[in-house]
């Protein structure tokens, strides 16, 4: 008899359970309590209300944290200070994607489409994760802003065009600059570029290597695992003693700067050149080493501002862009907002048009998307002059812009 | 891969002093190892994480002292207090692990004991993470102690003490070797002299036996756990010397290395647990200096494989007797 008592009250909770499940209507509602909540996609009319939701995808744990999180901090970042001098405000949602493990990119992609309350989404990170997250994205509607994803391909094939944007130049952007400079400027000849062995890495020592082989230089090709590697000692014995430049196109500032104190420790002069990923004058400071890095003002009080906050003490510029993509979203956003309720695909076009002047940009110039592509940049890359500077680490570990 | 055209000397010189230094802290990480697994029979998949909580202990007496910058107190003893900290710390985490993950584990099946042990890795690792962020900390190796940090002047760790065929031998080389040897022959008398060293070996012997002799097994297995950890933590002060950079997840690869060093120089054998280290880290230098070092952790983990398919018990493990 208690037996049967106890199974009849189961089956009874799980029936409820199944029934809330399957006409709880309400489950996606705002805040406002407005009738079920329409599919998400991308003519699905949302109301907005005073709370608005983007989606940040990021590598909050896994390999990649270190950069990760700092993207989501940047990102968290922006929508602090939009919200401490807006009425309506944002709210931020984040998707672990444990870069470079990209099931979990699909999954938080899935996620952010599937919920309707998410108007635009910051990143992903890595190229490939972008590359497996287009479909979820493309079904939903949705449009996303990348920090980081540099590969020339996400934008130049077509295939994510209204999609996918990125506040980042693209590898074939950075990396002829690169070239460009250790040939005319630095006048090297003989040259050693260490990619990290991800998709960030290789795209830009692939070009870098290719432009500088054809113009006749003496290239090496070397490979590192930066996310795994923490002994650069057999590394640096294979550098010829009188190489001239190491170009390290790396993510991990601590590695660089480890790698670079072990070659100068074997006594070899060469100059290290990183890539936008070791711009971090707080940790990558080998004097004499060179960066390329946007145009951006180190004295900023939004920089300075983070370092003081979020930042614990350090600026963590690898996540500026985001900063810069949450910002995009948000106009994008608040535009599609104006009349109360908005589309995805509207808060996709928005984006297109953004238009971040170069005083509220901080990337030191304007930002404004290409619509029709224009090697090598394309629709979703950043117009012209949108590009990287180049810096030179004095001996005192500042940073100087000299390009 | 790019293979030398010619035997350079000097290049097999580094490689070989880079590789010994290397195979010092896996060979201190596989002690550890051998040592739970001699009395158990458990791989501790934890004692990785140990280690990473060791380097962070490290980092911790660094920073409280003014370091890596600007010292409050001279560099040797400052090392020697990194040192004592987080060996004790470590070795106190040991204790606790095994009190409360492996002890009401004890008379399970073999696997729950080794699934617990995974737990408590994904448990610090992501404790880690959550206390002190996924960023890198540096103990700054090569500017700490340094009377001229701002100008980038190297402190007197990566000093060469000696050279060998114009090869720089630093200090810190020196410092680690010399910290794992002095270790590895502490332990070895222990356990050859000590009382407790013979209760440990008795335990691992039989440890029925052992209880029936009135050796109290809780207490030899804690403190089993306690030199293990003690090690451990030992070896992730060193690391962050060596290489500077502690960050969340470096107990996971450094772990398996030091696991790999343990069962090719034959799990619960303490001498082989220091030979599979040296192994290990030669291996690993050779083969990134040699071949490159997209391939380095592919040799490493192909010679556990040759080892376990030619010789299971290790090199100089003992080969298991079966009564028939």
């Amino acid at each position: 008899m208690k037996r049967t008592l106890v199974l009849a009250v189961l089956t009874a909770l799980v029936a409820a359970a199944a029934a809330v499940t399957a006409f709880g209507g309400n489950a996606g509602s705002d805040q406002t309590g407005s009738s079920a909540v329409p599919a998400a996609n991308d003519s699905a009319l949302i109301r907005c209300g005073r709370t608005r939701t983007i989606g940040v995808a990021a590598p909050i744990t896994g390999a990649a944290a270190s950069i990760g999180s700092q993207q989501l901090r940047w990102a968290r970042y922006y929508v602090t200070r939009y919200n401490a001098t807006h009425r309506t405000k944002f709210r931020v949602v984040s998707g672990d994607t444990q870069l470079p493990d990209t099931a979990q990119a699909i999954q938080v992609a899935e996620r952010f489409a599937s919920n309707s309350r998410i108007l635009g989404v910051v990143g992903p990170a890595g190229s490939q994760e972008v590359q497996v997250s287009s479909a979820p994205f493309r079904n939903g509607g949705l449009g996303y802003v990348s920090g980081s994803a540099t590969r020339t391909s996400l934008t130049n094939d077509g295939s994510r065009r209204g999609y996918f944007f990125r506040t980042v130049p693209n590898d074939d952007q950075q990396g002829p600059r690169v070239a460009d400079y250790i040939r005319t400027v630095l006048k090297a000849s003989r040259v050693v570029v260490i990619d990290a062995q991800n998709s960030y890495s290789t795209g830009l020592s692939d070009t870098v290597e290719a432009i500088l082989k054809n113009r006749g230089l003496n290239v090496r090709r070397e490979s590192v695992s930066e996310e795994s590697t923490t002994d650069f000692s057999s590394l640096v014995a294979r550098v010829p003693a009188d190489t001239q430049v190491v170009y390290v196109p790396w993510q991990l500032a601590p590695k660089a700067q480890l790698f670079g104190q072990q070659l100068r420790a074997a006594g070899k002069t060469a100059r290290l050149f990183g890539s936008d990923g070791l711009f971090d004058p707080d940790t990558f400071k080998i004097p004499g080493s060179l960066v390329s890095f946007f145009p951006i003002d180190l004295k900023s009080k939004v920089i300075n501002a983070y370092r003081r906050g979020p930042g614990k003490g350090s600026t963590e510029l690898f996540g500026l862009p985001s900063y810069v993509a949450a910002d995009v979203v948000v106009r994008a956003v608040d535009k599609a907002c104006g009349n109360g309720t908005a589309t995805r695909g509207e808060v996709r076009r928005n984006i297109a048009a953004t238009v971040i002047p170069k005083a509220q940009s901080l990337l030191g110039f304007t930002v404004k998307f290409v619509k029709q592509a224009q090697a090598p940049l394309g629709p979703g890359d950043m117009q012209r002059p949108a590009n990287f500077g180049i810096y030179q680490i004095s001996s005192s570990g500042a940073y100087v812009r000299v390009s | 891969m790019e293979l030398p055209l010619a035997f350079d000397a000097q290049l097999f010189i580094q490689l070989t002093v880079n590789g010994v230094t290397l195979g010092s802290l896996y060979a201190l990480i596989a002690l550890g190892y051998s040592l739970v697994y001699g009395i158990l029979k458990l791989l501790n998949f934890a004692h990785g994480d140990v280690y990473m909580v060791g380097a962070f202990i490290g980092y911790g007496v660094l920073t409280a002292l003014g370091g890596p910058l600007s010292l409050d107190i001279a560099l040797v003893p400052l090392i020697v207090l990194m040192f004592l900290a987080a060996m004790l710390g470590s070795g106190a985490l040991g204790v606790l692990i095994e009190r409360f993950a492996y002890r009401p584990l004890r008379d399970a099946p073999r696997l729950a004991p080794l699934i617990s042990a995974l737990g408590v890795s994904f448990f610090l690792q992501n404790s880690a993470l959550l206390l002190l962020g996924a960023g890198f900390r540096s103990y700054d190796s090569f500017l700490l102690g340094s009377d001229q940090p701002e100008l980038f002047v190297p402190g007197p760790l990566v000093d060469p003490v000696f050279v060998i065929h114009g090869v720089n031998v630093q200090t810190i080389q020196v410092v680690v070797l010399s910290v794992t040897v002095g270790l590895m022959v502490a332990l070895t008398l222990f356990v050859a002299r000590t009382q407790l060293g013979k209760a440990m070996r008795a335990t691992a012997f039989d440890r029925e036996a052992a209880a029936m002799m009135g050796i109290d097994v809780d207490r030899v297995i804690a403190s089993t756990f306690f030199i293990g950890s003690v090690l451990a933590g030992a070896a992730g002060v060193m690391f962050g010397l060596l290489f500077s950079q502690v960050f969340h997840l470096m107990g996971f690869l450094a772990g398996l290395k030091g696991f790999t060093a343990a069962v090719v120089g034959g799990i619960g054998s303490i001498p082989g647990a220091m030979l599979g280290g040296l192994l290990v880290g030669l291996a690993e230098s050779y083969a990134a200096g040699y071949v490159g070092g997209r391939w380095s952790d592919l040799f490493v983990f192909g010679i556990l494989i040759v080892v376990l398919l030619v010789r299971p018990s290790g090199l100089l493990g003992a080969r298991a007797i079966s009564k028939v």
